[in-house]
């Protein structure tokens, strides 16, 4: 990777903006901007993947943690966990199979 | 810059302030609703269909859900909102401030990336005009109606482009646009996938699915351009395409799972008017392959051009997931067909910039398959769904016209022509696929090819009204 950053992905796939992701990015990017100003943190949008029975789905990477039923109310403890004060929350990992989980470590795993 | 939906052109691009502009697209829209009306869904302009609308890009709500008669949909233009201060992220001019305006000479090629692209929407509305005929229950109608109409936003998004950046170059490439016509002998789309007759709604699933998918990956790329225009146009179509490729993945899934559950229960899915597994695998065979062939060559001077120059990033270009943003220095390894034997061959990583984006492509189509036979595994069958290697059946590139196995062994030319009809849907296949297309519009009620859908449209349960016909 070229820097250092934590990639925060949010799902826009459609069973995920069905259920809100796409203000569930937006509300996250204003609280990062806020909580994240020397932006340890990139936010991004991500087009599916493939956890769709358990959205809202937000990956970190490198970190490779897989949240599922992600839910506005989740943002405060997520934000606190990405800004560096405080731990991933399990109770949103673990949800989608392991396989699923490392076709996508493994997409973001460029190699180039 | 917020929405103008009142405008005859709903916008967030200030047409009011640039009135040559604004002349010029309220001339093309005529045309475009004439296309629309000849080209675009056959019937049905007359029913309310409940559609959502894009009436925002950022926060507190982007899309508006309501019933709309397709004529009457706001077709309109939106940019993702523009990052501050951008810099191009790749290629030579990796750090230089993105561009605002064309660079003179980039103006050709950029052009013809706009036009590959925006030629591509309406292509795929005529070729799905038909199918609204035979649609299996309301919300696949619906969906097939939500599909067509942000095509046409998306080729909206595209001639915007053409009008504002490129002159009078750019408003006739607007007209043939919609001059061109799917399937036509004398003046056919660009992309062969865009010629293909879709007449049945299992190929409607996999063109979603596969075809649709293709154009996610083309945006994306386009996503990631120095051109900042381009760029944002791209990011907020992919927002939209994102429900056009659940369309296909779970309508496939769907047709997977109504087979699984008649296998399950010692029913012959073609005595009941179902679609037998070999076929489903047949039309992912064609289909997953023609999209494969839009990339186009894994060696490629066109796609290193279209790099080097800052034009078209790789996959999540701008995420920082590349150790070197200019792609110098390293080499892409892959196996080719020689003599009937598969022997590895080097390409400079900047020359295999169609490789790579196809390879994240295939990944993705892996996960989609995957999720299909989880479901043929919940039924306890043991069949599976395979997904075609990428040297399979391909045309054009480093694999076009050689012939492998759909695991993509090298087999000899004889061995292909005596094993094709086990992979390729026959003709009676295909008029057996046709006849069971029924139409169905009681609401919650599903033709017996198709499972229903896990969820409804927008907190509507499944059973919803999607579709009031007059």
């Amino acid at each position: 990777m070229q820097d250092k950053k934590r990639l925060v992905y949010v799902c826009e796939g459609g069973d995920c903006s069905e259920r809100g992701s796409i203000e569930l990015h937006a509300e996250l990017a204003e609280v990062l901007h806020e909580k994240d100003p020397g932006g340890k943190n990139r936010l991004r949008k991500y087009p599916c993947f493939g956890g769709c029975e358990h959205g809202i789905n937000v990956v970190l990477f490198p970190d490779k943690v897989f949240y599922s039923h992600v839910k506005q109310a989740d943002l405060p403890e997520i934000v606190e966990h990405l800004t560096g004060d405080g731990e991933p929350l399990d109770r949103l990992t673990g949800k989608v199979a392991k396989d699923v989980e490392q076709i996508v470590w493994d997409l973001l795993d460029t190699g180039f | 810059m917020a929405i103008d939906l009142q405008a005859k052109i709903p916008n967030n691009v200030d047409l009011a302030n640039d009135p040559k502009l604004q002349r010029a697209l309220e001339h093309w829209q005529p045309k475009y609703t004439d296309w629309w009306m000849e080209s675009g869904p056959s019937d049905f302009s007359e029913e309310d269909i409940y559609l959502r609308t894009a009436v925002g890009v950022g926060k507190g709500g982007w899309a508006n859900f309501d019933y709309v008669k397709m004529p009457d949909y706001r077709w309109g233009i939106f940019l993702a909102e523009a990052e501050p201060d951008r810099k191009i992220h790749f290629g030579d001019p990796v750090g230089q401030p993105a561009w605002s305006v064309v660079p003179g000479e980039l103006r050709n090629r950029l052009r013809r990336l706009v036009v590959t692209q925006a030629d591509t929407e309406p292509a795929s509305v005529e070729q799905q005009r038909l199918l609204g005929h035979t649609a299996p229950s309301l919300i696949d109608l619906r969906n097939l109606c939500q599909v067509n109409v942000e095509e046409g936003r998306h080729l909206w998004a595209m001639v915007y482009l053409l009008h504002k950046y490129f002159g009078a170059d750019g408003r006739d490439e607007a007209e043939d646009l919609l001059r061109r016509r799917s399937g036509n002998v004398d003046n056919p789309r660009i992309l062969q996938a865009f010629n293909k007759p879709v007449k049945d709604w299992l190929t409607f699933f996999c063109f979603t699915a596969f075809t649709d998918r293709d154009g996610k990956y083309q945006l994306a790329a386009l996503a990631e351009s120095g051109f900042d225009p381009l760029a944002r146009s791209t990011q907020f179509m992919l927002t939209e395409e994102a429900h056009h490729l659940s369309v296909g993945e779970n309508g496939v899934g769907r047709v997977v799972q109504r087979t699984a559950e008649l296998m399950e229960q010692g029913i012959e899915p073609r005595s009941v008017g179902a679609i037998p597994l070999d076929i489903i695998q047949k039309f992912v065979n064609d289909w997953s392959t023609s999209s494969y062939d839009l990339f186009g060559g894994e060696d490629s001077s066109n796609a290193a051009e279209a790099f080097a120059c800052g034009l078209k990033g790789r996959y999540r270009e701008g995420d920082g997931l590349y150790k070197d943003p200019r792609a110098l220095d390293q080499i892409y390894t892959t196996q080719v067909s020689e003599n009937d034997k598969l022997t590895t061959v080097e390409i400079p990583l900047r020359r295999a910039m169609n490789a790579l984006l196809l390879d994240a492509y295939h990944a993705d189509c892996t996960r989609i398959v995957d999720r299909w036979n989880r479901t043929l595994q919940k039924h306890n069958i043991g069949q599976k769904i395979q997904l075609p290697s990428l040297r399979f059946n391909r045309q054009i590139g480093i694999h076009g016209g050689k012939t492998y196995d759909p695991a993509g062994n090298a087999i000899s030319r004889d061995e292909w022509e005596a094993r094709k009809d086990s992979w390729f849907s026959t003709d009676d296949e295909r008029a057996y696929v046709q006849s069971c297309m029924v139409r169905v519009t009681e609401r919650g009620k599903y033709a017996n090819w198709v499972a229903p859908p896990a969820a409804g449209i927008h907190d509507k349960p499944v059973d919803f009204e999607y579709v009031k016909f007059h």
